[in-house]
């Protein structure tokens, strides 16, 4: 046991994470790149493109140390995005050290720091490593500064490496052999054995990754997951060394792999401890929450013939994404879709896109709502995250929504601006400290529901590139909340309609309005486009009607021409939805739904 | 108009003496001597239908006798009258035709001269379209016209006192920026002259031509839609008032014995044939057009083949679909009962809301069995054939 170890490299976005994961596996393993890349990677091209990990790849790796001892390091991948933070902490439970994954350039982020808390949270041992030394503006000194006063660690322990070029990669490894702890933990003990990712295999079902804390994991044993409280018959275990490499045991102290005849992976949930069925262990690991979907959109087919496919795909997707939930959902105007629950907007964007790109769908997305918790007048509580279902306001007594704790790091120049835009969210308790000269890290508890209405776009462009945001969700407080409705010549637009706070639903309806009034072509009658709440219309536009329509010749030459042009705009009508007998093409609703910003 | 149930003729004339900016008919310039040789090739086309043979096959060649023939163009008037007479005499020789067969001939004012309204008469012709297109200076230059302000006063007098059945103006309106008053002046002008009927089209700039290029590279701007209803509204309403009927979107007339009953046949499905380069023919469920260009149409000829280019079959669906269309853009508009026993569509019950919507907002009415629309709606006529559907 004294020879392994368990660790996860912990970092902000872009600052090296899967090249340094990379270059360690190449090192230990003697794989030539491109091979590694197809065998590990091949199936991870969103999560590739957008520079964000978002399932964990698990590796074990054999280095012979300088030391000529050799050893087992278990490289636990953690996702690399607030989204996914359940899952982040799963991977750090499973760990006994982290290296602390620093940009030499960009030094410490608001993802740097929240992670490092995390880690400290687990009692980990944290190596700060200091990446892309290469790059002419990096500013070692700077960082080491940074580490000493933002993080409150040893600036001196922290190795220096160049992931990109592999230089510093060995002083890495001494430096997880030398510096992050071994683990600990009785084989002999009940099993308690954290389940802390798991794949869908076509063949084999569930793959679940496990750290087994206490006691010994045996194929042919009885195991129990004790919070789902099912029990499976293993039948094989195994390392993962970039295949999986059945072993004969995974004794406390080991990562690796279980596979126990499980179905789907909403059989198992991450986080929980499987013990042995004969001989259970008192009490799970602590620490075991159930991943919720915080964001919801209901997903229509663009053409409705491809409602079965889009079915297919989710249920597809649902085989290897537990956090994903879906049920079926129908919109006037739009037709039969899903009602989709997801972490978070990161996670909703994933899904989407894999949907689009994998599946080949065209999709049209509601405006992503957060769940609403309602206390009705009778005294009972519902929650609500569909606008559809919202219950008539005047049997509702309060509501409240969720809130989280946003950590916004930037350049003290930026602290005007940021606050006003945390100001504007509805932002309270919004307080900052300095973490070094000229860097300050702002904390800011926002409504959820704000930040799903392009937030992070907003303090991108407020702090030119410069500010990092990260962040957690704290509770549930009252608000003031609205159901919004746009309605076309009077009629409802169901698929339009948004839950959003009072002060924010004049602005949002109008913003609706206008959207529609651009898009929605001419037609012989005026249309009135209002946004109301309740009775009460609060925004409104109109879409004046053709009043010159029609060409000045129509004789011989002339019929052919006319009846195709007119064929053919009639069958785009055709394709449009119906409202209030006003004809609505689909680029309406996207350039509505697209447009999540209020200017 | 039930004088003429037979079928229509139409011969494309196709010469200019120079192309107006705005026009994108298949015009093309050419001395008498390349007009001479043109007509002995419409005269081959004419003998290929010797007998009343029509050329398509598969088109029900109709039995009546032709009763309006229509010689456009182009400028049919720039044909010395030996060619329109030859051209006459072998229509005559080829094809059935009424003795008190409606001829229309359009005539552009520089060739209004007494001669040529002895000639035209001898031929026979009772309705002749003048394009004197406006009676101001100002705009005929903007519309790259070759005869003068004084020639359209001048040309439209000499047509009215010729004898004529029909004299009728052709005048154009919209022009970038004309004023309400600008264009109720150009009306003005033809009415104190007393045509028996107009036809005032709005201008469009037409891709492929000269103002078409202008405004697509942004030198030139239609008038704002709402700009051009107001005109449109006010030539309709204008007219109306001075005892024209505007009996089609773009065609008013003083009585119905003036209106085009040549033109009426476009608009109703009466089969019409149409010979020379680019002209269309219509019978039945068929519809065929020649070779648009003058030389693929002459070589063609030239090898004793046929000058068609292509055709199309209507379905029932596309006839019905026609029928409205074109039904929407006259003041008669669309009889629903013989509408529906020809395609088996009760109009008004298929479209109920839509129906109902259209009269509330005042742009159809119906009108002893007659789907008609109001002033308003010829405006939108495009956009009111949208709204039927007539597929059940
Ligand atoms: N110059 C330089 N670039 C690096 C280095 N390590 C990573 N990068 C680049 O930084 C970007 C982000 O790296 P990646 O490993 O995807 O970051 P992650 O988001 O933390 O996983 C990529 O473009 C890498 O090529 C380094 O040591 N030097
Ligand atoms: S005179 Fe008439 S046909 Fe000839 S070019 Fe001008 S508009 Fe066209």
């Amino acid at each position: 046991m004294n020879t392994i170890r368990n660790f996860c490299i912990i970092a902000h976005i872009d600052h090296g994470k899967s090249t340094l994961a990379d270059r360690l596996i190449q090192r230990c393993g003697g794989v030539e790149e491109r091979e590694f890349r197809d065998q590990i990677l091949d199936s991870m091209d969103i999560e590739r493109e957008r520079g964000i990990t978002i399932k964990s790849n698990t590796v074990t790796l054999n280095y012979k140390a300088q030391d000529g001892q050799e050893y087992q390091l278990n490289l636990i991948d953690t996702p690399g995005h607030v989204d996914f933070s359940h899952e982040v902490r799963r991977s750090l439970m499973s760990c006994e050290g982290a290296l602390l994954l620093i940009d030499a350039a960009q030094g410490v982020e608001a993802q740097t720091l929240a992670n490092l808390y995390l880690a400290l949270e687990y009692d980990l041992e944290v190596v700060p490593v200091i990446n892309k030394i290469d790059l002419p503006s990096a500013d070692v000194e700077k960082v080491r500064e940074e580490i000493d006063e933002d993080l409150g660690l040893d600036p001196y322990e922290a190795v220096l490496c160049s992931a990109k070029l592999g230089t510093g990669i060995d002083e890495v490894l001494e430096a997880i052999v030398h510096q992050l702890p071994p683990p600990a933990g009785d084989p002999e003990a009940p099993l308690q054995a954290l389940i802390f990712d798991a794949q869908y295999d076509a063949y084999r079902g569930v793959v679940m990754l496990c750290r087994v804390k206490e006691g010994t994991l045996r194929p042919g044993e009885t195991i129990r997951l004790m919070h789902t409280e099912k029990e499976y018959e293993v039948e094989e275990v195994g390392l993962l060394q970039l295949k999986q490499v059945k072993a004969h045991q995974l004794a406390a102290g080991a990562v690796g792999y279980v596979i126990a005849g499980i179905k789907t992976v909403r059989d198992i949930a991450i986080g929980d401890t499987i013990t042995a069925a004969e001989r259970p262990a008192p009490e799970p690991l602590p620490g075991y929450k159930e991943a919720k979907p915080v964001v919801f959109s209901s997903i229509y087919p663009m053409s409705t013939d491809d409602y079965e496919d889009l079915a297919k795909a989710l249920d597809k997707l649902a085989l290897n994404d537990a956090a994903l939930t879906y049920e079926k959902d129908s919109s006037t105007a739009l037709g039969f879709g899903f009602r989709c629950g997801f972490l978070g907007l990161l996670h909703l964007d994933v899904v989407q896109e894999r949907l689009k790109r994998e599946y080949g769908l065209s999709l049209l997305l509601s405006a992503p709502s957060v769940r609403y918790e309602l206390t009705l007048e009778d005294g009972s509580e519902i929650t609500v995250d569909n606008p559809t279902l919202f219950p008539d306001p005047n049997h509702i007594d309060g509501a409240a929504e969720p809130f989280i704790k946003a950590a916004i790091m930037m350049p003290e120049r930026y602290i005007g601006v940021v606050m006003e835009l945390c100001r504007e969210r509805r932002g309270v308790n919004t307080t900052y400290n300095y973490l070094a000269v000229g860097r300050v890290e702002l904390t800011s508890e926002l409504p959820l529901a704000e930040v799903l209405f392009d937030f992070y776009d907003k303090l991108k462009t407020v702090t030119q590139g410069y500010g990092s945001f990260d962040y957690e969700l704290l509770d549930y407080r009252p608000t003031d909340l609205v159901k919004v409705d746009i309605l076309v010549n009077s009629e409802p637009v169901d698929a339009l309609a948004q839950l959003v706070h009072r002060d924010k639903a004049r602005p949002r309806a109008l913003r609706y309005c206008e959207k529609l009034a651009e898009t929605i072509p001419r037609q012989q009658f005026k249309i009135a486009i209002q946004g109301a709440i309740g009775g009460k219309i609060i925004a409104r536009t109109t879409i004046n009607a053709y009043r010159k329509d029609v060409t000045a010749k129509c004789y011989g030459g002339d019929i052919t021409r006319k009846r195709k042009l007119l064929e053919k705009q009639k069958a785009g009508k055709k394709k449009m939805k119906v409202v209030g007998a006003v004809e609505i093409p689909q680029s309406a609703f996207v350039a509505v739904l697209k447009a999540d910003t209020d200017n | 108009m039930t004088a003429n149930p037979g079928p229509g003729l139409y011969l494309h004339l196709p010469f200019c003496s120079s192309i107006c900016p705005y026009c994108d008919f298949y015009v093309l310039t050419g001395d008498p001597a390349r007009q001479r040789r043109f007509v002995d090739t419409l005269i081959a086309e004419i003998s290929l239908c010797t007998g009343g043979r029509w050329p398509v096959v598969g088109a029900e060649s109709p039995v009546e006798p032709f009763d309006t023939l229509y010689l456009g163009g182009g400028t049919p008037s720039i044909l010395a009258a030996e060619e329109l007479t030859r051209t006459l005499e072998a229509l005559h020789r080829a094809l059935p035709i009424d003795d008190d067969c409606w001829i229309s001939l359009e005539a552009n004012p520089e060739d209004v001269i007494p001669a040529n309204l002895d000639a035209w008469r001898q031929l026979g012709v009772c309705f002749l379209s003048l394009g004197v297109q406006s009676f101001q200076q100002q705009n005929l230059d903007f519309l790259g016209r070759r005869h003068t302000a004084e020639q359209s006063h001048r040309s439209l007098e000499l047509a009215l006192g010729a004898g004529f059945h029909t004299v009728s103006a052709d005048l154009i309106y919209g022009l970038p920026d004309q004023s309400r008053e600008d264009w109720q002046h150009d009306l003005e002008l033809a009415l104190a002259l007393g045509p028996q009927h107009l036809s005032c089209y709005q201008l469009t700039f037409h891709h492929g031509t000269p103002f078409g290029f202008r405004k697509e590279r942004g030198e030139l701007a239609e008038l704002p839609e709402e700009a051009q209803a107001e005109l449109f509204l006010l030539t309709h309403r204008f007219l109306a008032e001075k005892a024209f009927e505007g009996y089609e979107v773009s065609n008013f007339a003083t009585g119905p014995e003036h209106r085009s009953c040549h033109n009426q046949k476009y608009w109703d499905h009466t089969p019409y044939l149409g010979l020379g380069p680019s002209a269309h023919s219509f019978a039945g469920h068929h519809r065929w057009w020649n070779r648009r260009k003058i030389k693929p149409w002459e070589t063609r000829l030239e090898d004793g083949e046929s000058p068609v280019e292509s055709s199309e079959h209507l379905s029932p669906t596309d006839l019905a679909f026609e029928r409205l269309i074109l039904a929407l853009r006259t003041a008669d508009g669309l009889d629903l009962e013989s509408f529906r026993s020809v395609y088996g569509v009760d109009l008004l019950s298929a479209n109920l809301e839509v129906a109902d919507r259209l009269q509330v907002d005042g742009l159809i009415r119906v009108d002893s069995g007659c789907l008609v629309p109001t002033t308003r709606g010829l405006a939108i006529a495009d956009t009111l054939a949208r709204s039927f559907d007539i597929t059940e």
